[in-house]
């Protein structure tokens, strides 16, 4: 089996221009390396899913993307913007990324319709007529509007995640980071979740994917990255991951999960 | 064998209950026969002092100095107008929050009777005690009050409500807010106008110094927890030394130290009245409580809640204001209100420490009159001043835990 060669080389994006570029980037916990000179790029449209060992850095890399982690050394550019220590790109680059967590993080505190709006009026200065009937759109994207009223409390773990999605869409990010977004859920909700992404992908939604859920990466992902010990180990697209890996450690750790 | 016959025998009623909880073993009835006696007794010497012995003329010839202390007779009138003034506040605010509650769905409109035995229920204790202090009195005056406040509170309710219920424009619903937030500061210089805040006694007194205590020390009380919390050093190192050099120093002490202290410091011609005095140490003392409460309430809010936050591009303040200082007040309502129901008891204190009439230390100068010195009848100003303040105090601490289940709607 031939693998398109671009597939296989994490410096150049395998979709489209290169939306996100983040080259020998390290990073460090104290005495210990979360990552070691990571390089990949991400094209406009496409979809990367991360896959890897608990503790191998997957979480880290993209929490790094959006600067809630901050690298100690390399480059992280998001659509040309450089992540450095000035607060305004920083602020500009989450603006343009919307991340998914696998806790969901929702506002306890505001209803599901107020916890879609707020980032919108607050950072995009969006009229609440406005950022309401946008939000509405969203709920019927990801199924659930006639929920919009309730709080994140009175919600199943599926629909709670399915809000935290719409409330990223809300704010009209070029690229949606999803940290393992069903590691939390019951089994049978995991499926309206993954449907939501899967749609999401189909839409153009660049995106990159941290999960365990390998149907979800066999199906979607334009890309698989597999890490451990903070190190990229392999890079390709699904059908060549999942047949024919080439490193010792990725197939131990596909014959681990599948 | 069927599943009737393995289940344990239930039995019930009154007496399976005593049995059960009262006379299980001997020595819990000797427990219950010797403690029982003991409540009884207590009960009894307690309802014959109240309605027997107890001369409760004292408190009625006195009802003024103990409630406004000297507070010249013929500006009375302010006190009322002042009074039912807050009484449409309340009823205004209370109306706004249920009718925009209702016209955002989250709650519905019950009838008129249960909304009624609904309060009846909550505030009972408060207004029984209201009625029997206007059954003290022997003018007109207060009823007067009474009568007003409440017809100001149900217009305010009902405006409110009508108000709330509506879409408004947006400069409408600002200026509304503007003159809500005003009317407190007008009665307060109304008030101040007829009899100089210096002069306010009784316990007029207690409850000014009370409230003022707590609207002042929260802004400055969550000031201090966000410092103590800040990556600046300087703002951390002085959030810290003075929250323990304030929750070091005992409330009585620096009480005094305000009395006399003061005078090294500024011009006697400037220096502020004693009411302001303590006001200021009550802010000052309270706020250093109320901060550490804040931290702990900010500490148990989730980081992810501030991750999410700042994933979604809110700026830290914003991230603060609207994410995590909601839920880490929501958190902590039960030691707020404690610290609170604190200060408001606290209040006592100034009497002596700084010689302002207040309702404890009107309670003492009343038993030195020629017509009870020598009778003993302290006790009956005592338990007087502390039924008072134990009214309000359980007021407080009900409200509170309604508050709670209120807006814990959303818990997960």
């Amino acid at each position: 089996m031939t693998q398109p060669e671009v597939f296989a080389d994490a410096t150049k994006a395998a979709t489209g221009s290169p939306l996100i570029e983040v080259s020998h980037v390290d990073k460090f916990f104290g005495d210990f390396q979360a990552l070691k000179d990571i390089n990949l790029v991400v094209g406009h449209q496409e979809v990367v899913v991360v896959i890897g060992p608990s503790g191998s850095g997957k979480s880290t890399l993209i929490r790094c993307i959006n600067r809630l982690e901050k690298h100690d050394r390399g480059r992280i550019v998001v659509d040309g913007i450089e992540l450095s220590d000035d607060i305004r790109n920083i602020q500009e680059v989450r603006r343009e990324t919307g991340m998914v967590f696998q806790q969901f993080n929702l506002f306890p505190h505001l209803t599901v319709l107020d916890n879609i709006t707020l980032a919108p009026r607050q950072v995009r200065r969006v009229p609440k007529v406005e950022a309401e009937a946008e939000a509405m759109k969203l709920l019927e994207r990801v199924g659930i509007p006639e929920q919009a009223h309730k709080y994140p409390g009175q919600l199943s773990g599926g629909q709670q995640q399915r809000v935290a999605i719409a409330r990223s869409l809300a704010m009209k990010p070029k690229v949606m980071l999803f940290d393992e977004p069903t590691s939390a859920l019951d089994p049978e909700m995991i499926k309206e979740v993954l449907d939501v992404m899967v749609e999401l992908a189909q839409g153009g939604m660049t995106m990159i994917v941290v999960t365990h859920e390998m149907g979800f990466a066999r199906a979607v992902a334009d890309r698989i990255v597999f890490m451990s010990d903070g190190q990229i180990v392999e890079v390709g697209p699904p059908e060549h991951f999942f047949t024919n890996p080439t490193e010792e450690r990725t197939k131990l750790f596909l014959s681990q999960i599948l | 064998m069927s599943a009737d016959a393995m289940r344990p025998p239930s039995r019930s009623g009154p007496s399976e209950w005593m049995r059960r909880n009262l006379f299980r073993t001997w020595y819990d009835t000797v427990l219950t026969v010797v403690f029982g006696a003991l409540a009884l007794y207590v009960l009894a010497r307690a309802i014959v002092f109240v309605f027997v012995d107890a001369r409760w003329e004292i408190i009625e010839v006195n009802l003024k100095l103990l409630m406004v202390g000297r507070w010249p007779s013929e500006e009375l009138t302010t006190i009322a107008v002042a009074v039912a003034m807050t009484g449409l506040l309340i009823g205004l605010v209370a109306g706004l929050v249920r009718g925009r509650q209702v016209r955002a769905g989250t709650a519905v409109r019950p009838s008129i009777g249960s909304r009624l035995a609904d309060l009846a229920g909550r505030f009972s204790l408060l207004i029984g005690t209201a009625l029997l202090l206007l059954a003290l009195t022997d003018t007109a005056g207060p009823w007067t009050m009474a009568i007003a406040t409440l017809v100001a509170g149900v217009v305010g309710r009902l405006v409110g409500g009508w108000l709330g219920s509506r879409f408004l424009p947006r400069w409408v619903t600002r200026l509304g807010a503007l003159l809500i937030v005003a009317i407190p500061f007008v009665v307060f210089f109304y008030l101040n106008r007829a009899v100089p805040l210096a002069a306010w006694e009784g316990f007029f007194f207690n409850i000014t110094a009370a409230m003022a205590g707590i609207l002042l020390c929260f802004p400055l009380g969550v000031l201090l927890a966000l410092a103590r919390r800040s990556r600046l050093r300087l703002l951390q190192s002085m959030s810290i030394v003075y929250i323990e050099f304030v929750r070091g120093a005992p409330l009585f002490v620096l009480l005094l130290m305000a009395n006399v202290s003061l005078e090294f410091f500024v011009p006697a011609a400037i220096a502020p009245s004693k009411v302001v005095r303590a006001i200021t140490v009550f802010t000052l003392f309270t706020a250093a409580y109320l901060a550490e409460i804040v931290r702990g309430g900010l500490q148990s809010v989730p980081r992810g809640q501030e991750e999410a936050a700042t994933a979604l591009g809110l700026s830290p303040f914003k991230s603060m204001l609207l994410i995590v200082l909601p839920q880490a007040l929501r958190n902590v309502i039960p030691a707020q209100i404690g610290q609170f129901i604190s200060l408001f008891k606290d209040t006592t204190l100034a009497g002596l420490a700084l010689g302002i009439l207040d309702m404890l230390s009107a309670a003492q100068v009343i038993t030195q009159q020629p017509a009870f010195r020598g009778q003993g009848l302290i006790i009956e100003t005592l338990v007087f001043v502390g039924f008072l303040f134990w009214v309000g105090s359980f007021t407080m601490s009900r409200e509170s835990q309604r508050l709670e289940r209120k807006i814990g709607v959303g818990e997960r």
